[in-house]
């Protein structure tokens, strides 16, 4: 029988994973993220947005790397503000970036050990998580092979092991499906249908029909706020068939886009 | 599966280390002749070649120290809970660890040449070592810092070959003092066995080292301008610290001597031969040749009775002659064994057994012709005894030979007693010149 830590066994208390009031964020010396509102709990929730929306700088800023430049956020109960210790949330934090940075040198098995040590992992828990997120990325055969022996698609999935090998209770997962084929986005649909049943999963993407097929909840930014929250039946309701877009959601998206930047422009 | 174990494996830990070793014994083992003689000439010679192996730990160091920059991991490893200074941790044991030891194994490889013939183990090696391990930890790690501070491609390179050359001008310049506490390789070149190096200025390399080792891991760990900043405090700190201690005066900057290395260690009977105790293991091969030549020289009337192995330090005056003692080069071959056996008489018997000091008219081609008189064979030039000798004056040997003749066509009684009159003459300060051919 393992010892269980109280961490485990605290209740949750936060209501939101993610809380974000007039949230602000830089790009350099650009506002990339302008004013945005976010209550984001458990499930997966699908980040969509035209290129310049903001969504990596928000997703950055979710994961502690860019600081916000104004507003408050919480992370976990964590307050992100310059002053609480991040150790408590980033412990239970899981990212993986949009260039996802690795060394070649290393196997999968010991780059998702290395980062399952990052992020404070029990020692004694290591070797088992890290073969496990192996295993749900569906990477097992090429577990030993190393990273720079592997090809685009596996290095993405390689990247989503390392961001799950701790279980993490907030998952940001920044295009996490370039690269991968047809059938490889349908397994990585499952694992976020799996991993979004207890954990809250942020994942940004510009194709709408995964977010429809694998997400809980829709956030759509644009121009770094958000400009619409709901369920991916409620997106293809926003639209019409006069909108662009060969799916229900991909209307809607256009449509909810359209009538923004026409309010924008009035 | 253990982090430290996993930089062993996939940093530059290991390459770098294996790289050292092979360097720093294949430059041993080109002239195994430079620290055949025992273990402080081994030490010496190895702490010489840090020459090589510094500027290499600083820039395997300043390669490893690139390496997050170079995989662009910082936006990934931000986010983890784990401090920089933990993640570095296992990274800075693994180059420090392998690189140290790397140096001891380099030692070890020489060691095992010279366990079986290296008699005199002087406390002082111990010393020297530790601080040559703690100089390549110290590079490998201020590379890591200069790594992770200038992440560039040339920056290890660059570093190699700066190292190279701060490491040599720093070893010469002047005053001596600063270059003792600057220089790694500072008091490594060998004029002799019986050298070491004084414990100050070993200590004051130490603190120099660990200056600039910690501010290696100030310039890793720190992630601030004003870290990096805080970096120079240590340099500083150890280089006001190190030039306090260290020893200023000449005897203990120029080759210094260790007086016990240097001790003669005689036969117990007559006639005594002494060598030093650094060439103590040959004194056995010695006597039998020492005492073959004062057998030579006993024909003469008030010969020398004792054969000493010269032993002067660099800046002594010479010892003062006694017509009762003969002083001899005792050379040591690669293997560290007696090395030209066959000249060891012919040392004895050359000079009619009077050293040379400096002051007094010699006339070579008088004593040769007297000495090889005495050995009862013609004389034979230098160059061909002494494989180091690359010139003699081309006349020499002919006059020697011509008087050698004239000498050996006198009756023997003659002969003798003027040979005798030339070591008379040598030990009363007078020219021999014209002594043989009256």
């Amino acid at each position: 029988m393992r010892t269980v830590s109280t961490a485990e066994t605290a209740a949750t208390i936060h209501p939101w994973a993610i809380h974000a009031q007039a949230l602000r964020v830089r790009a350099g010396r650009h506002l990339a993220v302008d004013g945005l509102d976010l209550s984001l709990g458990t499930g997966v929730h699908g980040l969509l947005g035209p290129n310049g929306a903001g969504k990596t700088t928000l997703i950055r800023a979710l994961a502690t790397v860019a600081k916000p430049a104004g507003g408050k956020l919480t992370l976990l109960g964590t307050p992100v503000d310059g002053r609480a210790d991040l150790r408590p949330a980033r412990r239970a934090l899981g990212y993986l970036p949009q260039h996802f940075g690795f060394y070649p040198r290393f196997t999968v098995r010991e780059f998702v050990a290395y980062m399952a040590w990052l992020k404070e992992m029990p020692k004694a828990d290591v070797p088992a998580a890290t073969q496990r997120a192996i295993d749900r990325v569906g990477l097992a055969a090429k577990a030993d092979a190393r990273l720079k022996t592997l090809s685009g698609g596996m290095l993405r999935r390689a990247g989503i092991a390392q961001a799950i090998v701790n279980d993490p209770q907030l998952l940001l997962l920044d295009e996490p499906t370039v690269g991968l084929d047809p059938e490889q986005r349908l397994d990585l649909r499952e694992l976020l249908r799996d991993l979004g049943t207890d954990a809250c999963v942020l994942v940004s993407t510009h194709l709408v029909e995964d977010v429809v097929a694998a997400c809980t909840d829709v956030v759509l930014v644009n121009e770094g706020r958000l400009l619409w929250q709901g369920a991916p039946e409620a997106l293809g309701a926003q639209g019409d068939a006069g909108h662009p877009g060969d799916s229900p959601a991909e209307r809607g998206y256009s449509a909810l886009l359209r009538r923004h930047r026409a309010e924008a422009t009035r | 599966m253990s982090i430290l174990g996993l930089e062993l494996r996939r940093s530059a830990a290991a390459g770098a280390a294996l790289l050292a070793l092979a360097v720093g014994v294949a430059a041993l083992y080109l002239i195994p002749g430079r620290w055949s003689e025992g273990w402080m000439p081994l030490v010496l010679t190895s702490k010489e070649y840090l020459i090589l192996l510094w500027p290499l730990a600083l820039a395997a160091g300043a390669w490893q120290g690139r390496r997050e920059h170079r995989a662009k991991v910082g936006e990934l490893f931000a986010t983890t809970p784990r401090s920089r200074a933990r993640r570095m941790l296992p990274v800075l044991v693994a180059m420090g660890a392998t690189l140290g030891l790397a140096y001891l194994l380099v030692l070890v490889a020489g060691g095992v040449r010279i366990a079986s013939t290296a008699s005199y183990f002087p406390p002082d090696v111990v010393v020297i070592v530790l601080v040559g391990v703690l100089s390549l930890v110290a590079a490998a790690w201020l590379g890591l810092g200069l790594g992770r501070l200038l992440p560039a491609l040339v920056t290890a390179p660059v570093l190699a070959v700066a190292g190279v050359l701060l490491v040599f001008f720093t070893a010469i310049m002047r005053p001596w003092w600063l270059g003792a506490v600057l220089s790694p390789v500072y008091g490594s070149s060998m004029w002799y066995p019986f050298q070491t190096i004084d414990s100050g200025v070993t200590g004051a390399l130490a603190i120099w080292m660990g200056g600039l080792a910690l501010a290696g891991v100030l310039l890793l760990v720190g992630g601030s301008p004003r870290a990096r900043v805080a970096a120079v405090l240590p340099v500083l700190l150890g280089l006001g610290v190190a030039t306090a201690i260290v020893p200023r005066d000449k005897a203990a900057l120029l080759a210094p001597v260790d007086p016990v290395a240097r001790e003669l260690v005689c036969t117990d009977d007559a006639p005594k031969v002494c060598v030093t105790r650094v060439h103590a293991n040959v004194l056995e091969s010695v006597t039998p040749l020492a005492r073959e030549g004062l057998a030579v020289l006993a024909k003469l009337p008030g010969a020398p009775t004792e054969v000493h192995e010269y032993a002067r330090a660099i800046d002594e005056e010479n010892p003062a002659v006694r017509d009762d003692v003969v002083v001899i080069n005792v050379r040591i071959d690669d293997r560290g064994g007696l090395a030209l056996p066959d000249v060891v008489v012919l040392e004895v018997v050359s000079g009619l057994g009077v050293g040379y000091t400096g002051d007094c008219p010699r006339d070579p081609a008088v004593e040769r012709a007297a000495a090889y008189h005495l050995l009862g064979r013609e004389p034979v030039s230098d160059l061909e005894l002494y494989p180091e000798m690359i010139w003699e004056e081309p006349e020499l040997n002919a006059e020697a030979v011509a008087l050698w003749q004239d000498l050996q066509e006198l009756p023997p009684a003659e002969a003798l007693s003027r040979v005798a009159a030339v070591r008379a003459a040598i030990l009363a300060c007078q020219d021999s010149t014209g002594l043989l051919s009256r």
